[in-house]
């Protein structure tokens, strides 16, 4: 198996807003699911993921709750806020507009 | 909103703290749970999985530690814990923390002290309205420029009225009064003023006015202005007092006004009682009219815009017309101004300045022992410090807690500084000169704590960034193996060699300009005056010019004031003059000429201090006859007048000629022109100021030209209260309206002539004393840190049969080396330094030859001492457990 890619520098932050818009989620819930449904292309590192995490919480952009969970017990559980849903927004178009300018380039070069 | 949720967010894990690390633990453990569970599903054992898991995780301790730093309020427990921490380290080296805080101290105290007594002197703005626009004016000859003189009343009056500069000038010269009528006769201080003083300085009467420019014409009545100080002591605050008339100098005047105690003029003169027109002055009144008579000094203020260069050369075009005009009077003379601020500080700025920079040094001195401590902690604590960069503190962490540590204490060494300072002004404010102006302001006031507060910083920042530097170097493992010993080696030692070096040549700056001034101090003291002030007692007695107002009764005064001490047993040996040698008046010097002698051409003149003596003054004085004869009873009125000179006279105006049997003409004005015959020479006296060079001085017998009082000398070996009350006696028993002030012990009086150098000399010694003493502690520093360094080399060295004195010499070896290399440099400077404090010197020249070579030995013995400890220290070094150690 082929050791997944490093992720892009800054999308993380994408990655996980995206992740728990679906439904809430805890940590390890929110990496297991960047890896399966990129098919196993992405890893998020755990030395990034809980920093990014708490930053985001910070950012008043996620919000935390002990609740229980599937993994039997109760976990953190992340989820968007208002503010969270407006930012995913912005890193969506931004996004958009970076990778459609990478397949330009490379297309075109 | 989210504003506000981030807040009490950061707030709550503020708060919370352990609860948030606890909840960030359990997160990671379910982490890692799950990862085990993974891998056990997948086919290991528990404990394999276990331990994959935690693998794979990845470094626990730098994760948690970056979620922490997302909180955003970190710093502000990094801070608390860095202070902790701090304080933690420093009570465990007690003796490192107290000499740090003990150097810092002195160093932050002495500035303190002197930044106080600065702000009081150099800082404030004078007390007048638009002050820069204040100029003082003297009369100078065109010759000599630094010899000041007053300005005649004629010459004021002109100047006044025809410059186009100023806004307004206005003349003051004082007068001592007698004050009586109001309880025990007293001698106020007077201001003899042109009535314009007032509102030029701005003046505002408590009560009644200030003079009015009618009160300043000839003829006006005769009216005066009390000192709010005056009104309260003598008339005890008397509502009723303006109008009402005092007696000065047995004259009445009527009281016009009174002026705040807060008004002085000029700033830092003597306190001032009374002020009355200049015209009204018994002595000066009748002087003004005489245009020979430079009475006055002069305060101008500027007009608006007018700049100082373009009011001297106006002032220079007047003084030339007016020489023109009256050539025998102002011929040669012209007109200086100066800023007002500069004559006030003048005498005392460059002492102030030498002080401040002298505790500026010390300063420096104190901050490099510190940063020289703390390069050392810090090369020993480089272990510890890579062991916590390797468990995930960032290098800014850590500069930030070692600053957090310096600037501890620094701000504790800054407030054993402020404890120093306020305890060196309360106890030097006696000791201050006493023309250093407004004592009583000075005080450790907001603006000097905030300087102290803002020193301490700055020295936590010089000194505890360097050590932060150097214990953060990129090699942690070299750190973390060899701990000390690398760095110590490559930056640290450099550094500690480069700051002990500065140190030692900053203290020889130090050390060498205190020795000149002690030396200079010493010649001072001990310098021949030209007379015995031992077991003589001086006192001022002073006849009030309105009741006493001939020169008749002047003189049967005198007469009766000496026959009555004469009739006391104990005061036999007594004498009368004025004035008195280092009199705090000044001394009267006179021009004379030469009878037989060619003129002088216009414009010279020869001049020479003046005293009018009793026939026994020598002999009370002990001043010694050259030539001639000394005064006697014969010396009257009706016989020739007579005049002694001093041997400068005799040598400089009679160059190989026998000046007994000469005349001389000169005299005490009015009568300035009276001949009298030279019949004797006796020895220089030291008149002006122990640390000048005696000047030529005539005398003249105190009965062919009484003045309206004068000294009272007695010799006696009576004690000093004795014989004081005993003039008094004798004085109230000719008149008990009389005021006798002043009485004092000559050597006493003598002392308070040379109180300002002795003051300045006394700081400046201490400040070397203690610049000696750092430095000393920052060379046992560094050579004891070194030698326990090399305890192993030197155990090596003695397994090899190294003998003591190849330690000895190994250890004061390098101690000497760096003294010598402070020493060459320090010299250098001192050498380039000290010449600017040429003029503060007494016959000693700035690059002294004895000084520097004291200062030398004096530094090089101590710092060989203060290695002699580590040294004798090493010698004790068990080869074995040196080899073992590490």
């Amino acid at each position: 198996m082929p050791k997944p890619s490093d992720l892009l520098q800054g999308t993380l932050d994408l990655l996980i807003l995206r992740t728990i818009a679906r439904s809430p989620l805890h940590g390890w819930g929110i990496a297991k699911r960047i890896q399966t449904l990129s098919g196993d292309e992405l890893s998020v590192g755990q030395g990034s993921l809980y920093p990014a995490l708490h930053r985001l919480e910070n950012q008043g952009w996620i919000r935390a709750k002990w609740e229980e969970s599937d993994l039997g017990r109760p976990a953190k559980i992340y989820s968007l806020t208002p503010q969270g849903r407006k930012q995913l927004e912005r890193e969506l178009q931004s996004w958009d507009r970076l990778s459609s300018a990478v397949r330009l380039l490379i297309q075109n070069a | 909103m989210r504003i506000f949720r981030i807040i009490q967010r950061r707030a709550r894990s503020l708060v919370h703290r352990s609860r948030a690390d606890a909840e960030l633990q359990r997160e990671i453990e379910i982490h890692i749970q799950q990862l085990t569970k993974e891998a056990v599903a997948a086919g290991m054992t528990e404990t394999e999985a276990r331990a994959r898991a935690v693998r794979n995780f990845g470094p626990i301790d730098p994760t948690k530690e970056k979620c922490r730093d997302t909180r955003g309020v970190n710093w502000i427990q990094d801070f608390t814990q860095d202070l902790h921490y701090g304080l933690r380290i420093l009570l465990d080296s007690p003796g490192f923390t107290a000499i740090a805080i003990l150097t810092i101290g002195l160093g932050i105290g002495a500035n303190t002290a002197i930044f106080s007594i600065v702000d009081a002197v150099l800082l404030p703005s004078l007390p007048y309205r638009h002050s820069n626009q204040l100029v003082a004016m003297f009369n100078v000859p065109v010759k000599r420029p630094d010899a000041i003189a007053g300005i005649s009343y004629r010459d004021f009056t002109e100047y006044r009225k025809q410059n186009g500069v100023f806004s307004e000038i206005a003349g003051n010269t004082f007068h001592d009064l007698t004050l009586t009528g109001a309880g025990e006769p007293i001698i106020v201080n007077t201001a003899d003023v042109t009535p314009e003083i007032f509102p030029l300085l701005n003046a505002k009467p408590l009560a009644g006015r200030t003079l009015l420019p009618e009160d300043g014409k000839p003829g006006a009545a005769a009216v005066a202005v009390v000192s709010e100080n005056l009104w309260r002591s003598r008339f005890g605050s008397s509502s009723g007092l303006v109008g009402k008339s005092i007696a000065l100098d047995m004259r009445s005047f009527t009281v016009a006004g009174i002026l705040p105690a807060s008004f002085r003029y000029p700033e830092g003169a003597p306190r001032q009682d009374v002020w009355i027109s200049v015209l009204q002055d018994p002595l000066f009144g009748p002087l003004a009219s005489q245009p020979r008579v430079g009475l006055l000094g002069a305060i101008g203020r500027l007009k608006p815009g007018v700049p100082l260069a373009k009011a001297q050369a106006e002032m220079d075009t007047l003084s030339a017309r007016l020489a023109k005009e009256f050539p025998d009077e102002d011929s040669g003379l012209t007109i200086r101004i100066k800023p007002y601020w500069e004559t006030v500080i003048g005498n005392v700025r460059l002492a102030l300045l030498v002080l401040l920079s002298a505790v500026g040094l010390l300063l420096l001195i104190a901050c490099a022992n510190i940063a020289n401590l703390l390069v050392s902690r810090a090369t020993t604590r480089a272990r510890e410090i890579a062991v916590r960069i390797a468990l995930g503190a960032s290098r800014a962490r850590i500069v930030r807690q070692l600053l957090t540590e310096s600037a501890l204490l620094a701000l504790l060494g800054g407030f054993a500084g402020i404890l120093l300072a306020v305890f060196a002004v309360r106890t030097l404010r006696p000791f201050l000169p006493s023309e250093i102006v407004q004592i009583s302001s000075i005080h450790v006031g907001g603006s000097v704590l905030a300087f102290a507060l803002l020193l301490s910083l700055a020295a936590a920042l010089a000194f505890g960034l360097a050590p932060a530097l150097i214990a953060t170097p990129s090699n942690l493992q070299i750190n973390i193996k060899e701990g000390s010993e690398r760095t110590g080696k490559r930056g640290g030692q450099h550094l500690r060699n480069f700051l002990v070096i500065a140190e030692i040549s900053l203290a020889v700056v130090l050390l060498v300009a205190g020795g000149l001034l002690l030396r200079s101090f010493a010649l001072v003291t001990s310098v021949n005056p030209g007379f015995d002030p031992q077991n003589v007692t001086e006192a001022e007695v002073s006849l009030p010019q309105f009741q006493y107002s001939t020169p008749q009764q002047w003189r049967a005064f005198s007469n009766q004031l000496l026959a009555r001490l004469d009739a006391q047993p104990g005061l036999r040996n007594s004498a009368l003059a004025a004035p008195l040698p280092m009199d705090r008046q000044g001394q009267a010097n006179l021009e004379f000429s030469i009878v037989g002698n060619a003129p002088l051409p216009r414009g010279k003149s020869t001049s020479a201090n003046y005293q009018t003596v009793s026939p026994e003054y020598f002999r009370v004085m002990r001043i010694p006859l050259m030539s001639g004869r000394f005064f006697s009873e014969q010396d009257s009125p009706s016989h020739p007048k007579v005049a002694i000179i001093s041997e400068t006279l005799a040598q400089r105006y009679f160059p190989n000629q026998d000046p007994i049997g000469r005349q001389m003409r000169f005299g005490f004005p009015p009568d300035t022109n009276v001949s009298r015959e030279i019949v004797g020479v006796v020895g220089d006296v030291r008149d002006v100021a122990l640390s000048q060079k005696p000047g030529p001085i005539m005398y003249v017998p105190f009965a062919q030209a009484p003045l309206y009082g004068g000294e009272v000398v007695v010799r006696s070996s009576l004690s000093a209260s004795s014989v004081a009350a005993a003039i008094r006696q004798a004085v109230y028993s000719i008149d008990k309206n009389l005021p006798v002030t002043d009485v004092e012990s000559f050597p006493n009086a003598l002392g308070q002539s040379i109180s300002r150098e002795r003051f300045r000399t006394f700081l400046l010694a201490s400040f070397s004393a203690l610049a000696l003493i750092l430095a000393a502690i920052g060379i046992f520093g560094v050579v004891s840190y070194s030698a326990s360094q090399r305890r192993q080399e030197i155990g090596i060295r003695v397994a090899l049969g190294a003998q003591r004195a190849d330690v000895l010499r190994l250890i004061l070896g390098q101690g000497a080396k760096l003294a010598l290399l402070g020493l060459g440099v320090g010299i250098v400077f001192a050498f380039l330094l000290t010449r600017l404090m040429a003029s503060m010197l007494y016959g000693v020249s700035p690059s002294d030859p004895v000084t520097f070579g004291a200062v030398a030995i004096i530094l090089f013995v101590v710092a060989v001492t203060a290695c002699y400890i580590p040294a004798r220290r090493a010698l004790r070094v068990d080869p074995l457990v040196a080899l073992r150690y590490q």
